[in-house]
């Protein structure tokens, strides 16, 4: 991450936020499609990284100590525990994996 | 920032809509943001390198999500304008939290691109709450205040943290980079339409892997998008 790639992820995120405010009311009266779509687009996109984040290694699949991490965070996340719990339990359930 | 649809762990925000969050709610909010704050600069420092940078990240981009997606597509070698656009993507709830916001919103021009910047779950969802277009902003500041105090020294700990820690797969923390996206988008997956996309999404990515350039994966997720609206137009949101 550079100065530069900092500067273009915050503007596409401030012109989002911007034209919410600013436009999106009437665009969405007109197309209220647009509006589910924009919920469901970071549901799946961010369970895609995730996916890569937990069994990718580069272009081949892995299943290893990050898995049972995701396993915990998981089941925390599903039982709507506070966000530190999970995080502490996913590092704590990677650590131990990768010790034993 | 963090953009915590997860956070009704610690938020409840049905409770007290008519008089607004209490101080105990704002004090959970508070801790939640410092939490993300600490854990997701961490990660980013241990990739960037550089503590202004990562700082500089954190405040300007505002949204933990973007942040998270575009190393996870510079992390698996995507090219920087995949990761960039996952970075982009990810980000277009908080267009729409900006909707809801200035729907209820009745005050001057620079006043609703301010609060428009700092769209948010928690915030947003209890200024909405409120009957009076008063209650709407000073809710709407009161829990941006308590978001941006958590984030802000979550950042400054995290960022002294991350020289401390050096490696970070050494205590696990790249299990916490997917396990804090899991938390963000939590309250999402408990809708049907948005399991469905992540299912639709992730099992894509899944198989696509193995046998595309990387970063193309997950750009191509967002077809689990579309599927998810195509199969349920009516769930109400």
């Amino acid at each position: 991450m550079s100065w530069a790639i900092v500067a273009v992820l915050a503007a596409g995120v401030w012109v989002q936020r911007l034209l919410g405010m600013f436009v999106g009311g009437r665009v969405l009266s007109r197309q209220p499609a647009l509006g589910r779509l924009a919920t469901l687009i970071p549901a799946a996109v961010v369970m895609a990284v995730i996916v890569q984040l937990t069994v990718a290694s580069g272009r081949s699949l892995e299943l290893d100590a990050r898995a049972v991490g995701m396993a915990a965070a998981g089941i925390l996340v599903w039982r709507r525990a506070p966000f530190v719990v999970v995080a502490v339990a996913a590092a704590v359930a990677t650590a131990l994996v990768r010790m034993i | 920032m963090a953009d915590s649809s997860a956070m009704d762990a610690t938020t409840s925000t049905g409770d007290h809509a008519a008089s607004g969050p209490r101080w105990g709610d704002l004090g959970a909010l508070c801790l939640t943001f410092f939490s993300l704050g600490v854990t997701v600069n961490v990660l980013v420092l241990d990739r960037v390198g550089s503590e202004s940078l990562t700082i500089v990240a954190a405040v300007a981009i505002n949204s933990a999500t973007t942040e998270l997606a575009y190393l996870a597509v510079r992390d698996a070698g995507g090219t920087q304008l995949a990761a960039v656009i996952a970075g982009w993507v990810v980000a277009s709830r908080f267009g729409l939290l900006a909707v809801s916001l200035g729907a209820r919103l009745r005050v001057g021009t620079w006043h609703r691109a301010a609060a428009g910047l700092q769209s948010f779950d928690p915030n947003v969802t209890w200024a909405i709450q409120q009957r009076q277009p008063r209650d709407v902003v000073r809710v709407f500041w009161r829990a941006t205040a308590a978001m941006h105090l958590g984030w802000l020294s979550g950042i400054a700990v995290g960022v002294f943290l991350g020289n401390v820690i050096g490696d970070a797969q050494r205590f696990g923390l790249d299990a916490v980079f997917p396990a804090a996206l899991l938390a963000i988008i939590g309250n999402l997956l408990r809708r049907r339409s948005g399991a469905l996309a992540a299912a639709v999404g992730g099992g894509l990515c899944l198989l696509l892997i193995p046998i595309t350039p990387a970063g193309v994966p997950i750009i191509a997720s967002l077809v689990g998008a579309v599927v998810a609206l195509a199969t349920m137009p009516e769930e109400t949101l």
